[in-house]
């Protein structure tokens, strides 16, 4: 076989993204409280402590509430931006789909300075609930650019097809419409819950005294003892994000096979 | 037909789009029971025409009409209209027999009588037994009755087709021209076709309005369109036409006096210029099928003039002959059946071309 230089700028470009990620299981089970080889020992320790550790949890439980709540919001938004931008004519669409877009690259520490500066001015308390607001303005764009290929590639004279049979506008959008972007707003939903789980910025600013995961984890880094229970706790982010992805892809190849569509790439 | 009363009325129709006027004051009736096709070439307004029956377009000025109802205001989804789309827009998440129910869903029939309706109209198009099939698995053709099932089973006043045929293969295409007539027939709904394919339209419809640049040229049954067509424009896009240049000599007896390049003096009858033009500047029109090229022996019933065979193109039963007429530059196209026995003529052969004056048309 031969070994051209493309082949080991792949294999180095592999090696780059998931050595580090490798690590963390490996760390996680070691019976040491230093990061370093060699290993010491098989153990469980790092898991049941982080089981066990009541901030983490609430951490955990105020990124997830925020991830889903934010990429609803998101996806519900998208909605209804991608279906205007695509179906309909109006003065001023391509700067008002423009600005839509715009925070997709405003750098989010200006997103997050520039909310705390609204939000106390206006006397409103940091909580979960501004990070939710922060976490929609810039997960937004990333729905509405997934749902306008969606609902790009949806033949128009289908809706017509199904208004033309008698269903009415709203009808026609839950029976047709609805379905057949299911595997677009699958995605969109995902996307949007990925950017809020991992967002550092902006939950640091407006999270106010309450944890995230991000800013739980940065705040342990501190404790050399704690590394390891967030190697574990990494352990498990990364199992759980392949089981979601697999099943995200499940649910994308069924939708594109049920509707007779040629797969154009997804996730896997 | 002729005494059937009209099931859709255009009166003077117009429809901009900002600046561009799409449809210009179109005036006309389909009547009921008609197999009527819209033709003409694309961007001549006839899919919006259709679309306003429907009522996917609102109308700038005008009315529609639809069984003496206006129809201004009425939604698509109120009108006794159902259309076949161009990409069938079969929907490809249900199975065939949950697209061929979708109209029925607010029918307040009991469920087993719906079905029997969906298993009927599946009969009829040639599906039966297709009902659990997904859809995205038919081929195309399967998809066009599938469609055709889903319109008819409302059974609308009018059903109304947009191209329905363009995306089949031509063997298809023509199978299904037949089976739309003979389905027309036998539900006697009023059908409503747009086509840019005149021979699809000719075959198929009782009555054609042709169309360019949102009006109307001409609404005729398919052989007045063919034998008698209005202009030079119509003419040409309907069929294959010759056209030499001709003069106006002067009327006699009820005849018009002509003389045309290649052909000399000759009258015809006033119907035969639809478009009433006189002096210089005018053409005589006649179709491939007109003329006759004489072998050894024969002689021409009526008149005939020498010339030179230009081109030959061989299509098996017919062959196609560009003749140069004595005197005449531009060689005319003869359309000739070949017999058992009549040898194909060779480029450059001389020979003698039969013709009728009453096959002709002038145009202005």
């Amino acid at each position: 076989m031969k070994f051209s230089s493309l082949r080991i700028y792949a294999l180095a470009y592999l090696l780059f993204l998931y050595a580090p990620i490798i690590l963390l299981p490996l760390f996680a089970f070691n019976d040491g409280t230093i990061i370093a080889f060699p290993l010491k020992g098989f153990t469980l320790q790092w898991f049941s402590e982080m089981f066990a550790n009541p901030t983490l949890g609430r951490a955990l439980r105020n990124s997830l509430i925020i991830a889903v709540s934010s990429a609803i919001m998101a996806t519900t938004l998208g909605i209804f931006a991608a279906r205007a931008g695509t179906r309909f004519r109006f003065p001023g669409k391509g700067g008002i789909l423009g600005l839509i877009m715009l925070p997709l690259v405003l750098p989010e520490i200006i997103v997050a300075v520039s909310l705390l500066v609204v939000l106390l001015g206006l006397g409103v308390n940091l909580s979960i609930f501004t990070v939710m607001l922060g976490h929609i303005l810039i997960a937004t764009p990333y729905a509405i650019a997934i749902l306008n290929t969606a609902f790009a590639s949806l033949d128009r004279s289908l809706e017509e097809a199904a208004y033309d049979l008698g269903e009415s506008k709203w009808s026609t959008f839950r029976l047709i419409t609805l379905p057949l972007v299911m595997p677009g707003l699958i995605s969109s939903f995902l996307i949007s819950f990925t950017i809020s789980l991992d967002e550092f910025i902006i939950a640091f600013f407006l999270a106010g005294n309450e944890p995230t995961l991000p800013t739980y984890i940065f705040s342990q880094l501190r404790f050399p003892k704690q590394i390891p229970m967030i190697m574990a706790l990494g352990t498990v982010l990364v199992l759980a994000s392949i089981v979601l992805l697999t099943i995200a892809e499940y649910f994308r190849r069924r939708g594109i096979a049920r509707a007779g569509g040629k797969d154009t790439g997804g996730f896997l | 037909m002729t005494n059937r009363p009209n099931m859709i009325e255009f009166q003077d129709v117009h429809k901009y789009y900002g600046e561009y006027h799409a449809l210009r004051g179109i005036t006309a009736s389909i009547r009921a029971g008609e197999f009527f096709s819209l033709l003409g070439p694309s961007g001549c307004g006839k899919t919006t025409l259709l679309r306003t029956i429907a009522g996917f377009e609102d109308i700038s000025s005008g009315a529609v009409l639809i069984d003496g109802k206006h129809m201004e205001g009425v939604p698509a989804n109120k009108r006794p209209t159902n259309m076949v789309f161009q990409s069938y827009a079969i929907f490809p998440h249900l199975s065939v027999e949950q697209n061929v129910a979708f109209g029925l869903r607010r029918d307040p029939r009991a469920q087993s009588e719906k079905d029997s309706a969906v298993a009927e109209a599946l009969e009829m198009v040639g599906l039966k037994g297709y009902g659990k099939r997904a859809a995205h698995a038919l081929s195309g053709g399967q998809r066009q009755r599938v469609a055709l099932a889903r319109a008819l089973i409302l059974k609308p006043k009018v059903l109304l087709l947009d191209e329905p045929l363009s995306a089949l293969d031509k063997k298809m295409r023509e199978q299904m021209q037949v089976e739309l007539i003979k389905l027309q027939r036998q539900v006697g709904i009023t059908f409503v076709l747009v086509t840019h394919d005149q021979e699809e339209a000719l075959v198929m419809s009782d009555r054609i309005a042709v169309m360019f640049e949102g009006e109307i040229a001409q609404l005729a049954d398919p052989e007045t369109l063919y034998r008698r067509p209005n202009s030079r424009r119509v003419a040409d896009f309907i069929g294959v036409m010759n056209f030499l240049p001709a003069r106006v000599l002067g009327e006699a007896g009820g005849h018009i006096q002509l003389e045309a390049a290649g052909l000399g003096q000759f009258e015809i009858e006033p119907e035969q210029a639809p478009g009433a033009p006189t002096g210089d500047a005018a053409s005589v029109g006649f179709r491939p099928e007109t003329l006759t090229i004489l072998y050894e022996g024969q002689t021409a019933t009526d008149r005939e003039t020498p010339g030179t065979i230009d081109e030959v193109v061989y299509y098996g039963d017919m062959t196609y002959y560009d003749v140069k007429l004595d005197g005449v530059e531009k060689p005319v196209r003869i359309s000739m059946r070949n017999v058992f026995g009549r040898p194909v003529l060779d480029v450059g052969a001389r020979t003698r071309v039969a013709w009728s004056p009453g096959a002709l048309v002038l145009f202005r």
